[in-house]
């Protein structure tokens, strides 16, 4: 079994398209001439309803997937990994990188008709990004004021890197909510949030609960003639299953990050009636991660660690468990990341004598019961996390080491690896942006070891060097630097193994035939869908 | 008397039918160690290879490439283990509370029940989930949670037995020549209560069966031992392209359930004092 790779799934797709659609761009504005307007589609993600369809300070993908339909970013990711202008026009640093200036896109709306002004940005920065949605991101911001009617200015007390602000501007902290509907009251519990009233190209119309919600086109939407579509509904499945069911009886056009069972997506491709693609994925990367828990004695030594690494067969794990949807990983960062990722880097081969060396020379002979025995914990929170966990644990026993896996469900797996650190050895996973601060970086930061914090440094890893090298990374101003630095902090891990990835998952979006302009962004997910169009 | 009770058994063919089956399952359990020899969760070959097409795996492999056929024999230990384990648990709870309900009566009986009753309404499945997620996902704590939940039907049915029985002139018989509350109970009354509640208890093992299926379906059954549900569960997301993962040991799970409750009316035919001619 064969990773299917981007390229081949780009001629694929090329090939079942119309034949306007020459060469690569198949999903882009480029695959057919003219876009057509009109039609109701129908998405889905490969997760459950939200809890609300906005949910301020995070809340997880399912709000994020609805909320980013409605609210938009001053900025977005292009998968070229370059930033372009959404609702600003440009974002530009002073000459000390203590100051940004936003420049707003002139003449658009809320959907409640009012204008957008730089007083909004001011308020979000403020009241919204910096105390809720941002954290910890934003802690250097000290300010914000409008200067005129659509430029703002954002103050730091200290120099940012323009690469760091434009990715929490991107983001999924970035969302712009009307100030006017937000000021003077709780954000939190505001009850726009599940109404929401935005600039994107769809207004809300109606959320039936277990069910749906319906988007109706934005017809003052700033960028005529977008959107193409003249409904978006979303809607919501339980079981992978039932949404493959669902796209063979015509009831769901488009489904993001993985919606149905990995094995079902050739079937619904063969067919010729789907696509499958995994672009529109780079800027939240998901990584399957193996993490070692330095308060144990034996598997905070790195030579362990490497010789555990050497005794997983990667490439197994990205074939028969990921059915061919994922790669071996080099490192905790992923090769996708083309900005920061250090091509250097290759993924550990499976060596399992090489392995049985390093053990024996870190004085752990091969004996009666095993080398040592370990914990293992699997995060019951993704399906492949079991067979995983159940591979890994062969792996282990390969390499005559006694395991005790356990395989929790969501809620123990968060106690016992971020909260009760109860594990010798544990498999979880994390996604992530291009910038690596703060999300990659806060799994091994001195600061970052925070009882209970998820998805944070549970391993107690503590490095002065790397904690060096990071804050340099969170205050380098040039990019340059900055991608020496993402280097070095790569390179120290390496050897010291405190947490590393086993493979880069691809997640995968799977549309009908007929759906154009789609995954042509960073993070489709959560893109605004404005270009989508259905060639009917 | 015990030829009799083989002939009343005997009788009802679909029993022995049923019989046989649970011989069958449990042979296989018996032999597992010895036909696979090695560690049945071992991954041993190519993943999905189907049922029937070579001899090294008879009845394929799933999808992590380990063999189906040593999970089904190997998880037919697992399951019998658990099946009878929470059946005793169950038996032994139920019996308990059940007899001293009816034979002590008054407030103790009063209590007793309203505990039982507190029991019957939590859904048992969740409540199974429940005491899985807080105990701890081992095969022990299933059997446990499964016995927990299953033992107040035997406590009620023992209780109602034993207030029939325990006015009769053989217990009143037994007061007068001044015969201790425990033997009476566990020497004169129990044995004639006895058998409508063998006959529930062999149900309940085909029910904790299905718990332990379920269970492991979900998700929360014991990652290091192999059973049927845990394979049913690991073939789920197969369902369109290689069923069989699923079906193998779905029939296994099916024949075992339909065979208990087979032998569970040919008990009830052989023990029913009605029915004997």
């Amino acid at each position: 079994m064969s990773s299917i790779t981007r390229r081949r799934l780009l001629a694929g797709t090329a090939g079942i398209a119309t034949a306007a659609a020459v060469g690569l761009p198949a999903f882009g504005q480029g695959a057919a001439p003219q876009p057509k307007r009109g039609g109701t589609l129908t998405g889905t993600w490969g997760g459950f309803e939200p809890q609300a369809l906005f949910v301020p300070p995070g809340g997880g993908s399912s709000p994020y997937f609805t909320s980013t339909k409605i609210h938009e970013r001053l900025l977005t990711l292009d998968n070229d990994l370059n930033f372009v202008p959404v609702l600003a026009l440009e974002v530009t640093p002073s000459e000390d990188f203590r100051s940004y200036r936003v420049k707003l896109r002139p003449n658009v709306k809320w959907h409640d008709g009012k204008p957008l002004t730089a007083d909004d940005i001011v308020f979000n920065a403020l009241q919204y990004w910096k105390p809720l949605s941002a954290g910890i991101a934003l802690k250097a911001l000290v300010g914000a004021e409008a200067v005129d009617a659509t430029t703002a200015l954002l103050k730091f007390n200290a120099p940012l890197p323009e690469f760091f602000l434009k990715s929490v501007l991107a983001g999924k902290a970035g969302l712009v909510i009307p100030k006017h509907v937000y000021e003077g009251r709780d954000i939190l519990t505001n009850p726009a949030n599940n109404a929401p009233i935005g600039t994107g190209p769809f207004k809300f119309k109606e959320w039936v609960r277990g069910s749906h919600v319906e988007l109706l086109r934005n017809e003052d939407y700033w960028d005529a003639p977008r959107p193409y579509l003249d409904r978006l509904v979303i809607r919501w499945w339980r079981d992978p299953a039932s949404r493959s069911a669902a796209f063979e009886a015509g009831q769901l056009d488009l489904g993001v990050f993985n919606p149905t069972p990995a094995p079902d997506i050739k079937r619904l491709t063969d067919t010729g009636r789907f696509t499958a693609t995994t672009l529109g994925y780079d800027n939240s990367s998901w990584v399957s991660t193996i993490e070692f828990n330095s308060r144990r004695d034996i598997v905070k030594r790195p030579d362990v660690r490497k010789a555990i690494n050497l005794a997983i067969d990667r490439q197994f794990i990205a074939d028969t468990i990921f059915f061919g949807r994922a790669k071996p990983a080099a490192g905790p960062i992923p090769s996708t990341n083309r900005v920061f990722f250090d091509p250097a880097l290759k993924p550990y081969p499976f060596d399992l004598a090489q392995a049985g060396k390093l053990l024996d020379a870190a004085g752990f002979p091969k004996k009666r019961g095993g080398r040592f025995k370990v914990n293992l914990v699997a995060a019951g929170w993704f399906e492949e996390n079991v067979k995983l966990g159940q591979y890994v644990r062969q792996a282990l026993e390969d390499l005559d080491i006694e395991v005790d896996l356990a395989i929790p469900d969501r809620a123990t797996s968060f106690k016992r690896i971020y909260t009760d650190y109860e594990y010798d050895i544990a498999l979880s996973n994390n996604s992530g942006t291009v910038e690596l601060v703060p999300e990659w970086t806060r799994f091994v930061t001195t600061d970052n070891i925070i009882k209970g914090g998820a998805f944070r440094n549970a391993t107690g890893h503590s490095d002065p060097k790397l904690d060096d090298i990071v804050a340099r990374l969170s205050a380098e101003v040039s990019p340059d630097k900055r991608v020496a630095l993402a280097r070095e902090f790569q390179a120290n891990l390496a050897t010291s193994l405190p947490w590393t990835a086993l493979v880069e998952i691809q997640s995968t979006t799977i549309a009908r035939a007929d759906v154009r302009g789609h995954s042509l962004t960073a993070d489709f997910l959560g893109d605004s869908w404005a270009g989508v169009w259905l060639d009917r | 008397m015990v030829f009799s009770f083989l002939r009343r058994f005997a009788r009802n063919r679909a029993a022995l039918v049923g019989l046989l089956l649970i011989l069958i399952v449990i042979a296989a359990a018996i032999a597992a160690p010895f036909l696979f020899p090695r560690n049945p969760l071992r991954i041993v070959g190519r993943p999905e290879i189907w049922p029937f097409l070579t001899w090294r795996h008879p009845l394929g492999t799933d999808s992590l490439g380990r063999d189906i056929a040593a999970i089904i024999a190997h998880g037919a230990r697992t399951t019998f283990m658990i099946g009878l384990l929470a059946s005793l648990t169950a038996t032994l709870i139920g019996v308990t509370v059940g007899a001293l309900a009816a034979y002590v009566g008054g407030w103790v009986d009063e209590v007793l029940m309203r505990i039982a009753e507190l029991f019957q309404t939590i859904p048992n499945i969740i409540f199974i989930l429940t005491i899985v997620s807080i105990l701890g996902q081992t095969i022990l704590n299933i059997t446990i949670a499964v016995g927990i939940v299953t033992w107040t039907p035997i406590a009620r049915l023992t209780r109602a037995e034993f207030l029939s029985l325990r006015e009769r002139e053989f217990v009143q018989a037994c007061r007068a020549i001044g015969t201790t509350d425990l033997k009476i109970i566990v020497r004169e009354i129990l044995p004639n209560a006895l058998p409508p509640v063998v006959i529930l208890s062999s149900l309940v093992v085909a029910s904790a069966i299905l718990f332990e299926s379920a269970v492991s379906f979900l998700g929360l059954g014991d990652p290091n031992v192999a059973s049927w549900g845990g394979l049913i569960g690991d073939g789920r997301t197969l369902i369109r392209t290689s069923w069989y993962i699923c079906a193998v040991p779905g029939v296994a799970i099916m024949l075992t359930v339909l065979a208990l409750n087979l032998v569970g009316d040919g008990l009830n035919d052989a023990l029913n004092p009605r029915l004997k001619t």
